[in-house]
């Protein structure tokens, strides 16, 4: 009996070995790229079978510098992302009201139906959008570039925001009444501090898709209004590595900042968005 | 009468609070996929007239019949091995094992880089002269030349995963967090081991959550555009194609691009509701055995 119970602490003991084995591989697949693009961005003459660069350099980060010509091209990124987070946080406050706070007959059915961009893939209706763009001539404008990331940025705003004002108490806005609260002080002192976390979280989430969106900016961008993926994307496609690199880590950056923000502020879950309203 | 006209007051402050999102949907959704159905029934390069000839073109061509079986092979794997992946992660996440906040950190990882960025990175690990191909040729006896993993199928499914995986593996950790854990208790109690409690009880109660992450990754890998493009090399899937339509040749063939992804967007609807469906099933079954 002893041995059968030492047999299964030991086969515990085992799957858990086994498990954490997998985290730790996992933690190493997920970083190296990210190591060797750093590395490749500093490296000088790394060719052949070597694990390091054998010399280093600022090279590659100056030629992104200026020849990729990063500062405007962050700055157009930065625009874009800051328009299509105000725009769709914007609607996202208005619709999560709608949906999390007033009575209306077929509700679910409005949700559906205004989440539906999330079940197509992209590329189907940016061929649609980039038509309509070039008629009205948006196309190679900030706004018009923005506009086209808050078909994508809209659907988790209203998502993040529907989630949050269902949320809100009706008895903490009653009580605040009877505690003698009118309604700006109301809504002042009781509900923004409640649904601030939830604003924050959709416009972090939005300024993410944004900022990593491509397929629509590849539609719609042109020389003025470059993003950071299209242009590590035409970096590529020129076949200078290194210089890629050096673009990828200055990209990455943001990115980074975002995690840090996300893993002490927000429900990841809410990043995915699950699937409600299908 | 008031009370009619109050009520319909109540409904139009509702209708002027979803306008903006109204307006979104139509003008950024509805009416570009409207262009698209249009110009996909178009003859290449008119703005009149009707035909199917885009569709059949695209149909009866066998490569156009290889890009779509590709698309499928491409998600359907990444999505079957993610949820492969995701179980035992977060199965031991689950026990709070040392460092477990900095593994669910990297499990956040590669949804908040930009997916070219993660596929620059992989293209140079795996590569010919990258860290896997020296361990390989260092470490393994017999190895004399780098193994080819960038530009194959195996290797594309490989990088989707990478790319994908966090959708499944966290809305499964969420499903795992919302169980009670009195339910196990209840099944070690009623004298099943742990393997069993495992098969048995919490297995079946967390499938639903584990289907509908699957879901996401799913779309995420189906619609994939960035990654296959500059790591997919001559595997093009569909939205890939699509581009390829209105990129490379002279003047761009913008009629059969739309045709492609009418045929994109019908596949991922129809494939999604039925996936939905027996999501629910899984899900009414999991109900049944509580």
């Amino acid at each position: 009996m002893n041995l059968v119970r030492a047999y299964m602490a030991g086969l515990r003991h085992g799957w858990f070995v086994l498990g954490y084995t997998l985290c730790v591989c996992l933690t190493l697949l997920i970083t190296a790229p990210f190591l060797m693009i750093a590395l490749r961005s500093v490296g000088k003459g790394w060719f052949g079978r070597l694990w390091l660069p054998p010399q280093l350099t600022w090279d590659w980060y100056r030629w992104a510098i200026e020849v990729g010509n990063i500062p405007e091209v962050m700055k157009n990124t930065l625009i874009i992302g800051a328009i299509a987070v105000i725009v769709s946080t914007v609607i996202g406050i208005f619709a999560g009201w709608a949906f999390g706070r007033r009575q209306m007959p077929g509700k679910e059915l409005v949700m559906a139906v205004i989440l539906l961009p999330r079940m197509i893939p992209p590329i189907t209706y940016a061929l649609g959008v980039a038509k309509i763009f070039y008629a009205l001539e948006l196309v190679d404008t900030h706004f018009g570039v923005a506009l086209a990331h808050v078909s994508v940025c809209a659907p988790y705003a209203i998502l993040v925001l529907s989630a949050t004002f269902e949320g809100l108490d009706d008895r903490v806005l009653e009580a605040a009444s009877v505690c003698g609260a009118n309604t700006i002080k109301r809504f002042f002192y009781v509900v923004l501090p409640l649904i601030m976390p939830g604003i924050l979280a959709s416009m972090i989430f939005s300024f993410t898709h944004s900022y990593n969106e491509f397929t629509l900016t590849l539609l719609t961008y042109g020389p003025n209004t470059v993003t950071l993926p299209v242009r590590t994307y035409l970096a590529v496609g020129d076949g200078y590595w290194e210089i890629t690199s050096a673009m990828a880590v200055i990209m990455v950056v943001p990115s980074l900042v975002i995690l840090a923000m996300i893993q002490r502020r927000a429900k990841p879950e809410k990043l995915v968005g699950g699937f409600k309203g299908v | 009468m008031r009370e009619l006209w109050r009520k319909r007051s109540v409904h139009g402050i509702t209708f002027f609070l979803l306008l903006p999102a109204l307006l979104c949907f139509f003008g950024l959704f509805f009416y570009p996929m409207l262009l698209t159905v249009i110009l996909s029934f178009r003859p290449e390069g008119h703005e009149v007239g009707w035909t199917l000839e885009n569709y059949t073109r695209f149909l009866s061509d066998p490569d156009g019949r290889w890009v779509i079986l590709l698309t499928f092979i491409l998600s359907l794997a990444s999505t079957a091995l993610s949820i492969v992946l995701s179980v035992p992660l977060a199965l031991t996440l689950r026990e709070k094992v040392r460092g477990h906040q900095l593994y669910r950190l990297m499990i956040l990882v590669p949804l908040v880089i930009p997916g070219l960025i993660g596929a620059l990175g992989l293209l140079l690990f795996w590569g010919s002269r990258g860290w896997f191909n020296l361990f390989l040729l260092q470490f393994v006896p017999g190895m004399a030349s780098p193994l080819r993993i960038n530009y194959t199928i195996q290797g594309l499914i490989y990088f989707y995963v990478w790319l994908y995986f966090p959708y499944t593996c966290i809305t499964t950790m969420s499903a795992l967090e919302s169980l009670d854990p009195a339910i196990e208790e209840a099944g070690a109690v009623a004298g099943a081991n742990r393997w069993q409690v495992l098969r048995y009880v919490v297995l079946p109660l967390i499938t639903p959550g584990i289907l509908a992450g699957s879901v996401l990754t799913f779309m995420a890998a189906f619609g994939a555009f960035s990654v296959p493009l500059i790591a997919g090399g001559d595997y093009r899937p569909l939205a890939v194609e699509i581009y390829k339509q209105i990129s490379i040749p002279i003047p761009a063939r913008w009629s059969a691009a739309s045709a492609i992804a009418m045929v994109m967007g019908v596949l991922q609807v129809v494939f999604l509701t039925v996936y939905m469906r027996l999501v629910r099933r899984a899900g009414g079954n999991a109900r049944g055995a509580r």
